[in-house]
């Protein structure tokens, strides 16, 4: 009979939050591969749903009662706003953007995995330690903006590249958990809005390009017109 | 102390899963069938089926050489090992549980889905080597899945035998949310999908030869033959959804002593969260429309971060 060996386990608190953070990223890599607008926005919402939960948890555990109005407010706009903004920007458009990959979408993974290595690592070996949230969450936020930036870069359609950009705020802000948790909550409260005013703008850039082209593929961008 | 020797219990581990086997393929079978709004088959309707083929004649292809008929004993014979060095019925380890880790019961499985898949390439049939192409073809890009697996079992315990495991996840509920153990968990019930022909691609109880991979090698076989191949992939179910059940994901349920009491609930309690398991994989199965053949790889690539994901939180720290 021998005992279970656990040379360093992380709290149930800590371990709950990486969890929630790698859900996050999870999300960002299923935004290589969705098919359709809908689902795209749909996985958008879901993860900010998960970085309002993050909130939620660390002011739960650290009792940091003003984390409590972030989770609220981000819930609010990013999960239910941010979407209806979008789909409702883009009601004309069809709903397929299956295909809009510059690479097949296991390539795609394997690209983003190699560069979220790069960015969890060289977080990592910053040391930087946060009181409020395990190291790891830091180390997987790069991941998202990493990710979110090859997501833009590899899909050619306006709805991905939108969503992408969009979800490096939910990076971000998760990196912003990390290292001030306790930023005030009216830094905070400016960046929402900010990605609100994007969020129109690209929104009608969207619908604009849209109409001009009758599609959502950017590759009818690179072309001259006289 | 009184109780069972350990011998009789090790041999009863493997009479379980040999025993149990059919039943639950059988079960599942007939939660598909009622998800389909048929009536669905008896669930035990593989024994009656095995009897039946156990009475009838073996016939081999002309040119098949002994390999051909030594395949389905020797795969069968694998994978009854596997229980052997797997917790199924209690949660403490049994003498021939040393005899090798995970890694040692992945290379037994791989290696009876191997001569499996070289005695049919040898019938000269064009869908049974088909077929075990496409096996083999696909074991290869799941493999670095499985093995990454392996490498954050040993990660978390410094060791691959499957018992520490599980007396690692009983042990608190902190190893039950740390990233790395749920990681795993999804990258190894993706590879039990795949390998038990659920999803992406293969129809389980397929009759189209084309959307064939593991179903499509036992082609030439008949008889007393074809009812080990098809108990034997049966066992093959089982023991993974042992390995994900008893290992991974709940490690309840077990023997924790060796009265004859504790190991008579240890066998309905693993068969009834084997049935769980494979109702809820039966769900999943019938909600998800099959991928076209070479999108396999978009799945197995889904397997592959999960895994890899897992490695590098516990390299972290935060795992």
């Amino acid at each position: 009979m021998f005992l279970a060996y656990n040379p360093s386990v992380p709290s149930v608190f800590s371990g709950t939050a990486s969890t929630i953070a790698l859900i996050v990223l999870l999300l960002e890599f299923g935004m290589l591969r969705q098919a359709l607008l809908r689902g795209q926005v749909r996985l958008y919402a879901g993860q900010s749903l998960a970085v309002s939960a993050l909130a939620a948890v660390v002011a739960f555990g650290h009792n940091v009662p003003e984390l409590y109005a972030l989770a609220v407010l981000s819930l609010l706009l990013k999960v239910i706003a941010v979407p209806l903004l979008v789909v409702g920007l883009l009601r004309e458009a069809p709903d397929e953007i299956a295909g809009s990959g510059a690479v097949s979408v296991a390539n795609a993974v394997l690209i983003s995995i190699a560069v979220a290595a790069f960015g969890f690592f060289a977080v990592g070996v910053l040391g930087i330690s946060s009181d409020v949230l395990p190291t790891v969450a830091l180390s997987l936020a790069m991941a998202v903006v990493l990710v979110a930036f090859i997501l833009m870069i590899l899909r050619r359609d306006v709805v991905s590249q939108a969503i992408g950009f969009f979800s490096l705020e939910n990076g971000a802000s998760l990196a912003s958990l990390v290292v001030a948790a306790g930023m005030p909550l009216i830094l905070e409260v400016a960046f929402l809005f900010d990605l609100l005013v994007a969020v129109v703008v690209f929104g009608l850039l969207a619908r604009t390009h849209h109409r001009r082209a009758q599609s959502l593929s950017t590759e009818t961008l690179d072309r001259l017109r006289g | 102390m009184t109780g069972l020797p350990l011998p009789l219990i090790q041999g009863l581990q493997v009479i379980t899963v040999a025993a149990g086997a059919p039943g639950v393929s059988g079960f599942i079978a007939w939660v598909e069938a009622r998800l389909r709004g048929r009536r669905g088959p008896r669930i035990s309707q593989p024994y009656f089926d095995l009897a039946k083929l156990f009475r009838k004649e073996s016939l081999a292809p002309p040119a098949a050489s002994p390999l051909f008929r030594l395949a389905p004993v020797v795969s069968f014979a694998c994978y009854l090992t596997v229980p052997m060095l797997i917790p199924v019925l209690t949660s403490y380890p049994l003498p021939l549980g040393y005899m090798g880790d995970i890694l040692g019961g992945g290379l037994i499985l791989a290696f009876a889905s191997f001569l499996v898949a070289a005695a049919a390439a040898e019938t000269g049939d064009a869908y049974a080597q088909l077929a075990s192409s496409r096996a083999k073809t696909f074991a290869a890009i799941t493999e670095p899945v499985m093995l990454l697996v392996f490498f954050t079992v040993a990660l978390i315990t410094t060791t691959d035998l499957p018992y520490v495991l599980g007396a690692t996840v009983r042990s608190g509920p902190d190893q039950i949310v740390r990233p790395a153990h749920l990681l795993v968990s999804a990258a190894l019930f993706m590879v039990i999908l795949y390998e038990t022909g659920r999803i992406p691609v293969e129809t389980h109880t397929g009759t189209t030869e084309f959307g064939m991979i593991e179903s499509g090698r036992p082609f030439e076989y008949s008889g007393p033959d074809l009812a080990l191949l098809h108990w034997g992939s049966a066992a093959k179910q089982l023991v993974l959804y042992v390995i994900f059940l008893n290992v991974f994901v709940a490690p309840w349920g077990l023997a924790s002593s060796r009265s004859a009491i504790a190991v008579a609930l240890a066998i309905p309690a693993i068969l009834v969260k084997a049935v769980l398991l494979g109702c809820a994989i039966a769900v999943l199965d019938n909600s998800y429309a099959k991928l076209r053949l070479f999108k396999i790889t978009e799945f197995v690539s889904a397997a592959l971060l999960l895994a890899v994901l897992a490695v590098f939180t516990l390299y972290l720290g935060g795992g």
